[in-house]
């Protein structure tokens, strides 16, 4: 009951992030790709910086800004300067948005918004006939979907209404009673992140023990093995975090101990760290080694790969 | 200061008064130019003719008459004279004073800027100007050459500064394609032998005479050729234009069809070495040919420096210079579309705009070529057949000496016809008896048989087919312009031909040798259709870059009957425009989403892929859609062939001129901003429609309305020209060749210029719709929906260039929905435009009969109208280049499935005239071939399910075109399709070529 707890924040409304269409790269044929704003994890090298927290947010990009000042103008709080470097002072900041709606470059944003079921299906449906020529579907994304388990089965259901092919990406930690009754009936792909096996790195990496997620992973691939949703692990190869030998081979040993024998691994790109700016978030000290500044190169990814080879796992 | 320099203030002295310094300096240069005439001996003989002395006038004048003067030629004499008088054969006039002294030192392609953006225009007959630079090109050719060298290399030099090193993995990952090669399975009912017919087995190494051929495409200059003008220049000489030599009126088909045979008699019997067809359009390897009678005399002021042009460089040897300045251009000096009109219609405004290049071009003023011939009767009838057809209908009590005239001219185009093949039949056999090696002496011992036989008789074989279609193909050619003229559904044609040869083969060798002779056939016949390049002066290597003749071949699709179309042959021509990849003949698709396979719309996109740029994907069922409101018989609607570009004619029956104007839509908007005056041009010449100052426009329905108005004006204005052209066609050029493969034309003794065929229509290309839309839907938004700016404020931004207007031009970028972003605003704004002006097209009469229709693609004119515009409310600045076609803004949405989507849901009844919605996309590295052509497949079969009309897609990456500006040599063969046709990348002009960069583009 009390993981329950922490796994729920007690909003049944998500805010959603973005619909991107047309993905090649989230699942099978041309997908929609729904992000969920909120994640119980808190990993270090998160892509999707802005998705983490579960809560509206104001971003600000400074190249969008063509320095107009109708923002500071406007802003009741008088939270924006040009001194901050990061220009909107969050401490500040009531995110009345009122500067959001002045400004005339986009450059300062709202992120994430609600979005009545419905409205996402009817936005995602219009590429329908996409999916049907590709094999794709939508994907739901994050963020964590799991984290909002009523609002994301109302979505799964009235997209496998339709006939959409629907693919969960999930970074494992949810309660997985409610995940079996009210999700898995009507997803057909799960693709499931095993990021670190070692519990005290997973903790301090990530934000929260892994032993939940290995759990997950064991009864959903179970369940997969009997005909349920497909499940395919994932590992994001992360420099000096997840990409050290020891780590991809104990993944690797986990999922030959599950039964798995497929999985994928998701090359190192550092684009994520000009999303932490438009946030608010200076580089995190520490967690910030010089190698996770350059996109990961042919070979070390290659000796990646072996590692699972070996093991007997097909990537 | 003694000296008073500033050029814009009259001198004082002993200048007349209101006369300035360059006035003075102008008639020093007109004086220099006399004197050298009269001094230099080498240089008087150019002030004749064959029949006398040349006599005109140019007058040469600013605006204000601070400079006027005038030089006058006759009696091989030069003057200058004192003033401009007012029966001047053509007036120069120049905008100011600055723009006369920046013409006499800027480059050659500035020169040709300045004509284009209105420091120069034109009074009278441009022929006489251009003779008239000529003259000057005699005194500064070899600096002109100089300068041609220096701006070339100046430009080669920056380029290859920017990129030093050539990127050889994108140039080689270009010619990899051609290596991996899917196969498929016998799926489709009308593929009758090919077991895979994706012909996965063949690549271009396996035809060595096409390798052959393919590499003499690559590297031959194209030579300007003599033959068509010098013999049709001789027979009207000696036989009269106007009247006949006995002083009558001549009726101009009769006129016609003589000089035609005259010229098919007595042209060349030419087999180019090793080639399984015989006879060609010129007497060069590659040749241009020269029409007079249409558009021939632009190229006479550059007969010198042509060879050394940086675009599209022509050779030209010191004979036809000669021959063309001579005895050719001054015969037809006043007798061609254009100056007919002049005449007759007392030089009409309509006709003054055309010549301002901003606003339209009317390309009946070079061509009424785009049409497709019926070639299956010719074929099957044999022009012996079609002879003894005509011959019945003459015989017919009651035909009018017009009517009689009508049909002795088709009769005489068709003897034309069979004397050349006979030629060449007698040509071939004279080369069989002087080859040594055996197996082309039995080719040409074939080749003899083939045209002693086609076309006079019916074909029997493909060979035959392939041969009589090509000797009428080069007959059309030396009556009609080479624009556009096309070539039809050649795979439904010649399969009746494949399937007869095929029958009488038994075993298994025997046919799959006569399978690679057919695609080694076609693939000649390929080859052959690039012997030829149309005359553009380099005026027109801006204005219509790096296009060729656009002779379209269409593959695919229904029957008449409704039924799959697809057969042994779309795949045999499939593999040849895979393996070639040329930009001409120009390849479209047809694809019918209920009938065809989905194998077939693969080895499309494959085709696309490896090809990078061909073929054009159109979806029957949109087309036809477009065209059913016509009422045409829905036979002879799903027998369309796509022409030129990608325009519907009803093949074999149609003169549809389809590209009959390239129309500017933003110049309309412009002038509705500026209540009917064009920036550029500065001039006023639409209606008075209010003024956004003076805060006239209450609601966005009134500048609607105010919007609408100036089109409107423009589209009369074209086509009051286009129905004058139209008569000057029947007049100048009659065409009773084409007239005779032409359904009716032979029924109703009528040529097609008269409206003789079943079905008549003259089509536009309208560009800029995108750019139209988003401006009017930032204004609707912005100034009116949300108040968020002054409609005077937002004008003032535009008038600006958005200089010093950043966070207008921030909220116009940022804040409005556009075409292409899945908003339904944007796709009832593009709908409501398109239906405007459909409609208004539809309301016109028609000089032959039948309908205006309108489409939306651009050829290559969406670079050049930019060039020519200001800046937009969309904020896109001023100079920039229009979206392509139709296609949306690349911003207007991170997803290509938006941009599908929307433009899949414009109405295909307001673009009967079809689209070009231009799609860039690129590989992934990691990709295989065959996920690659799924994806392909699902984006363009997604959009013909939506509905979408047409779709062409450029497979290349913007890193590689940016390798190809600065590393041409690696690219000779990098197709491109511009908007509508293909194009090698390296021959366009920089500014096409950015364009290309600048499209988005979209992974795969």
């Amino acid at each position: 009951m009390k993981e329950k707890n922490q796994l729920n924040p007690g909003r049944k409304q998500p805010l959603i992030l973005e619909i991107k269409g047309n993905a090649l790269d989230d699942g099978p044929g041309i997908r929609s790709v729904v992000f969920f704003k909120g994640c119980p994890l808190s990993c270090a090298w998160c892509h999707n910086p802005e998705s983490k927290r579960v809560g509206v947010e104001i971003g600000f990009e400074a190249n969008k800004c063509v320095g107009c000042d109708t923002c500071i103008g406007v802003c009741p709080e008088n939270a924006l300067s040009r001194v901050n470097p990061f220009f909107v002072d969050r401490t500040a900041c009531s995110l009345c948005f009122q500067c959001v709606k002045n400004c005339p470059s986009g450059a300062l944003e709202r992120i994430g918004r609600p979005m009545a079921v419905e409205d996402v299906v009817a936005t995602v449906v219009r590429d329908k006939s996409f999916y049907d020529t590709s094999g794709g579907g939508v994907t739901l994304s994050g963020g964590e979907p799991t984290l909002f388990m009523d609002y994301t089965a109302d979505l799964l259901r009235l997209l496998k209404a339709q006939g959409i092919h629907t693919l969960v990406e999930t970074c494992g930690l949810f309660d997985i009673d409610a995940f079996t009754e009210k999700l898995l009936p009507w997803i057909d792909t799960i693709y499931f992140d095993i990021k670190i096996m070692d519990p005290a790195d997973h903790k301090r990496f990530c934000g929260a023990s892994n032993e939940t997620i290995l759990k997950n992973f064991k009864v959903l691939h179970e369940w997969a093995q009997n005909g349920g949703a497909e499940v395919l692990a994932r590992t994001p190869l992360i420099p000096d975090i997840t990409d050290t030998p020891e780590n991809l081979e104990a993944v690797a040993a986990f999922l030959k101990q599950c039964g798995a024998d497929k999985a994928r691994l998701l090359p190192y790109h550092p684009l994520w760290k000009q999303k932490k700016f438009k946030i608010g978030i200076a580089d995190p000290a520490g967690q910030n080694p010089k190698s996770m500044d350059a996109f990961q190169d042919e070979t070390a990814l290659q000796n990646c790969r072996s590692i699972f080879e070996t093991a007997g796992i097909t990537l | 200061m003694l000296l008073k320099t500033d050029a814009q203030s009259p001198a004082k002295g002993n200048l007349p008064s209101g006369r300035t310094l360059t006035h003075l300096l102008v008639k020093t240069l007109l004086h220099t130019v006399a004197a050298n005439f009269h001094f230099r001996p080498g240089l008087k003989k150019y002030l004749q003719t064959d029949r006398g002395w040349f006599d005109f006038t140019v007058g040469i004048r600013t605006e204000s008459h601070s400079v006027e003067t005038a030089i006058r030629f006759a009696d091989g004499r030069v003057s200058v004279l004192r003033n401009t008088p007012a029966d001047c054969e053509v007036t120069l006039i120049f905008s100011s004073d600055t723009a006369v002294r920046r013409l006499l030192s800027a480059t050659p392609t500035e020169q040709i800027f300045m004509l284009m953006k209105s420091d120069l225009k034109t009074v009278g007959n441009q022929s006489y100007m251009n003779l008239f630079f000529f003259y000057l090109s005699l005194l500064l050719h070899k600096k002109q050459k100089k300068s041609m060298v220096k701006e070339r290399k100046t430009e080669r030099r920056e380029l290859q500064k920017k990129q030093p090193t050539p990127k050889t993995e994108l140039s080689d990952e270009l010619q990899q394609r051609h290596d991996c090669r899917l196969a498929a399975d016998k799926i489709d009912a009308g593929v009758k032998y090919l077991q895979d017919p994706y012909l996965s087995g063949y690549g271009i190494s396996d035809f060595p005479r096409v390798e052959a051929f393919l590499d003499t495409h690559f590297t031959t200059t194209a030579e300007v050729c003599p033959e068509r003008p010098r013999l049709l220049t001789e027979w009207c000489k000696k036989h009269g234009f106007e009247t006949d030599s006995d002083g009558n009126p001549w009726i101009p088909e009769l006129r016609q069809g003589h000089a035609f045979k005259y010229l098919m008699e007595n042209r060349e019997p030419i087999i180019r070495t090793n080639d399984l067809i015989a006879g060609t359009t010129t007497t060069k390897e590659v040749g241009v040919v020269v029409y007079p009678d249409s558009h021939g005399t632009m190229i006479w002021g550059e007969l010198l420096t042509v060879p050394h042009r940086s675009l599209n460089p022509y050779n030209i040897t010191e004979e036809t210079v000669d021959l063309l300045h001579r005895e050719v251009f001054p015969f037809w000096v006043n007798r061609n579309f254009k100056e007919w009109v002049r005449h007759h219609y007392n030089s009409p405004l309509c006709q003054a705009i055309d010549e301002r290049f901003a606003v339209y071009f009317v390309w009946k003023q070079a061509a009424l070529s785009h049409t497709i011939p019926d070639f299956p009767k010719i074929m099957a009838k044999g022009a012996n057949g079609m002879i003894e057809e005509i011959h019945a209908q003459l015989a017919e009590s009651g035909r009018s000496p017009e009517e009689k005239a009508s049909l002795a001219a088709m009769i005489l185009c068709l003897e034309g016809l069979v004397a050349y093949a006979k030629h060449l039949s007698q040509q071939a056999g004279k080369e069989a008896a002087e080859t040594t090696d055996p197996k082309r002496k039995a080719e040409l011992i074939r080749l003899a048989e083939i045209c002693g036989r086609v076309p006079a008789y019916p074909a029997q074989s493909l060979d035959e087919a392939v041969n009589a279609m090509w000797i009428a193909w080069v007959g059309l050619h030396m009556e009609n312009t080479n624009a556009g003229l096309s070539l039809g559904r050649l795979d439904q044609w010649l399969q009746p031909y494949f399937e007869v040869d095929m029958a009488k083969l038994e075993n298994p060798q025997a046919r799959a040798d006569y399978i690679r002779y057919a695609i080694e056939l076609v693939a000649c016949f390929y080859m052959r259709c690039t012997d030829h390049l149309p005359l553009t002066p380099d005026l027109a290597n801006w204005y219509f870059g790096g296009s060729s003749s656009d002779q379209a071949i269409t593959l695919g699709g229904l029957t008449p009957a409704g039924e799959d179309a697809v057969c042994d042959m779309t795949y045999i021509f499939l593999k040849v425009t895979e393996m070639l990849s040329i930009r001409d003949p120009n390849v479209n698709a047809r694809f019918d989403p209920e009938k065809n396979s989905d194998t077939y719309l693969k080895r499309l996109c494959e085709v696309n892929l490896i090809t990078a740029a061909t073929p054009s994907l159109h979806n029957d069922a949109a087309i036809i859609a477009s065209l059913e409101p016509l009422g045409y018989d829905i036979r002879d609607m799903r027998n369309w062939s796509a022409t030129g570009c990608v325009e519907p004619t009803l093949s074999g029956r149609h003169i549809g001129h389809t590209n009959f104007e390239m129309l500017n839509m933003v110049a309309a908007l412009e002038m509705a901003l500026n209540n009917g005056r064009h920036p550029l041009m500065n001039w006023k010449l639409g209606p008075d429609t209010g003024s956004v100052a003076a805060g006239d426009f209450e609601t966005f329905d009134r500048f609607f309305k105010a919007f609408a108005e100036q089109l409107g004006f423009l589209i009369d204005c074209s086509v009051a020209y286009n129905n004058m052209l139209g008569r000057a066609h029947q007049v100048i050029r009659p065409t009773p060749m084409l007239s005779s493969v032409i359904e009716d034309c032979i029924a109703n003794a009528k040529d097609v210029t008269h409206g003789g065929a079943r079905y008549n229509s003259s089509g536009a290309a309208c560009i800029g719709l995108a750019d139209v839309t988003d401006s009017l839907l930032v204004i609707k938004k912005l100034v009116f929906a949300e108040k968020a700016i002054g409609f005077a404020e937002l004008k003032a931004a535009v008038d600006a260039d958005f200089e010093n207007h950043p966070a207008v031009y921030a909220m116009v970028k940022n804040k409005v929905p556009l075409f292409g972003s899945g908003s339904d605003e944007a796709v009832a704004m593009a709908n409501r435009i398109t239906k405007f002006v459909h409609n208004r097209f539809a309301a016109q009469s028609h000089y032959r009969g039948g309908r205006y229709t309108a489409g939306f693609w651009s050829m290559s004119n969406h670079v050049i109208f930019g060039t020519l515009s200001d800046a937009l409310p969309s904020g896109r600045q001023a100079g920039q280049s229009f979206t392509p076609g139709l296609t949306p803004e690349p911003h207007a949405s991170n997803s290509l499935l938006d941009n599908i989507r929307d433009v899949a849901r414009l109405d295909p009844v307001h673009m009967n005239n079809n689209i070009a919605f231009n799609v860039k996309v690129v590989p992934g590295g990691e990709d295989s071939r065959q996920n690659i052509i799924d994806r392909m497949y699902a984006y363009v079969k997604s959009y013909f399910d939506l509905g979408g009309m047409q779709m062409q897609m450029n497979v290349v990456t913007s890193d590689t075109l940016k390798d190809a500006m600065a590393h041409p040599e690696n690219y000779r063969n990098l197709l491109v399709r511009i908007s509508g046709y293909n194009a090698y990348f390296v021959t366009l002009n920089r500014d096409l070529q950015m364009e290309l960069i600048e499209r988005a583009e979209y992974g795969l």
